[in-house]
């Protein structure tokens, strides 16, 4: 009896261990910067297009034309969600918390929080497309890996401000794969695999990194009300 | 008529300067007229949260093309590039909300009339990680405001760059947002 109580101090013990060991990246961190590659001109991060796979046939309504609504053209414009993958890459501070049960991804633009689960749940069923998606989270070792299901077709990236000629749209098939892990002390390694069978004849990875601010910490993450103020929708402006 | 006037009506005939001078001359030479104003010193007495940020500085005009800023909208969806705007006038109210700050200058011909126009920059949060606090601009500062009309036509523009009595010059533009003689820079 005393060997097996002390077996199970001994698993109990090692299981918090690996707990313990798990990298925790709470913190205030700038948004995703791509490590290489196409910038957008404006300041938040576009995936460069020689990371895509092919096309798939049917695969080209990806690159949207203006239609001059700007509503449907630029939704952001009238405070519409930037959704996921784009508003992630939104050059705003993004706070995480972490703790055993989830990880929360809280970023300024928008006031987005994302709730990932860590416990192995499996996604939810039944709901309908989200902007922001379905996330659910697992450990590899020290990398968190997060996969999102059950989006809205919607924006990819912030490609319409680098070139207003076209939007880059993922379909309502994407899957989001991002992998978290520690790099340095300073630096998280942000890697982002998108997997749109819709579009894309295979999945593709581009490698962001997500430096640490603690320098933000005492501000702390700002309100973002969009609808306060927001004076010239469209070009036509309120007063 | 003095110097501002003289911008004024020059702007009022649709002359619009690619490369900003200084107000008055002065530029870095002159010493800043406000204490609040000077860099290298707490601007005001700013909330206990914000006292170890650095107050704005001639170098954020060198640092503009890194300068991150918030993309809630395309410059294109609202502002009119091809109708460059400048102006110089008195501050008339500040707007510190989201998605963008909006500032109101009160713009006198040589006339004697007075025109309000308003401005508008980057997001709050954005622009307070950049040194740039809700009071950085006040009402009653004189200023020099560049950047593009509203699509309606309106006294609404873009608010890109800031130029103030001293001659110091901030980017109060969102990223995405086109300046005036900076082609190249941003967009």
């Amino acid at each position: 009896m005393r060997v097996y109580s002390a077996s199970l101090a001994v698993l109990l013990a090692a299981a918090a261990s690996l707990h313990a060991q798990k990298p925790d990246f709470s913190g205030i961190y700038e948004w995703p910067q791509a490590v290489d590659g196409e910038h957008g001109k404006g300041s938040a991060t576009i995936f460069d297009r020689k990371y895509f796979a092919p096309l798939k046939p049917g695969g080209e309504k990806f690159i949207e034309p203006p239609t001059g609504d700007a509503r449907h053209d630029e939704p952001r414009d009238f405070c519409m969600p930037a959704g996921f993958p784009g508003g992630m890459l939104s050059a705003n501070a993004v706070r995480l918390v972490q703790n055993g049960s989830y990880l929360v991804i809280y970023h300024e633009f928008q006031n987005v929080t994302r709730m990932v689960p860590l416990d192995g749940r499996p996604h939810r069923q039944g709901l309908e497309p989200m902007y922001y998606g379905d996330p659910v989270g697992h450990w590899e070792g020290k990398t968190l890996v997060i996969e999102t299901t059950n989006f809205k077709r919607w924006s990819l990236d912030d490609y319409f401000y680098t070139d207003p000629k076209e939007s880059r749209m993922h379909s309502d098939a994407m899957r989001a794969i991002e992998r978290i892990s520690r790099k340095d002390a300073a630096t998280l390694s942000y890697d982002l695999t998108i997997d749109d069978p819709k579009i894309f004849t295979r999945p593709w990875t581009q490698k962001f990194e997500m430096k640490a601010k603690p320098e933000w910490e005492q501000m702390g993450i700002f309100e973002y009300v969009c609808e306060e103020n927001n004076r010239c929708p469209g070009g036509k402006c309120s007063k | 008529m003095n110097a501002a006037t003289h911008r004024i009506a020059d702007w009022e005939h649709g002359i619009h300067y690619a490369t900003p001078e200084p107000l008055y001359g002065g530029g870095r030479e002159n010493p800043p007229r406000h204490s609040a104003l000077r860099a290298g010193k707490q601007c005001y007495d700013a909330p206990k949260v914000f006292r170890n940020m650095r107050p704005i500085r001639i170098a954020s005009l060198l640092l503009a093309a890194a300068i991150p800023a918030v993309a809630h909208h395309s410059f294109a969806a609202e502002f009119d590039d091809k109708n460059p705007v400048q102006v110089t006038g008195v501050v008339t109210k500040v707007e510190w909300q989201n998605p963008h700050i909006w500032f109101y200058v009160d713009v006198t011909d040589s006339a004697g009339n007075k025109t309000n126009w308003a401005f508008s920059g980057g997001a709050p949060g954005q622009l307070m990680r950049r040194g740039i606090l809700r009071d950085s601009i006040r009402p009653g500062m004189k200023i020099r405001v560049e950047g593009f009309r509203a699509k309606d036509g309106s006294n609404n523009a873009s608010g890109g760059r800031v130029t103030f009595e001293d001659g110091r010059k901030v980017f109060t533009a969102s990223a995405e947002d086109k300046l005036p003689g900076s082609e190249g820079g941003k967009k």
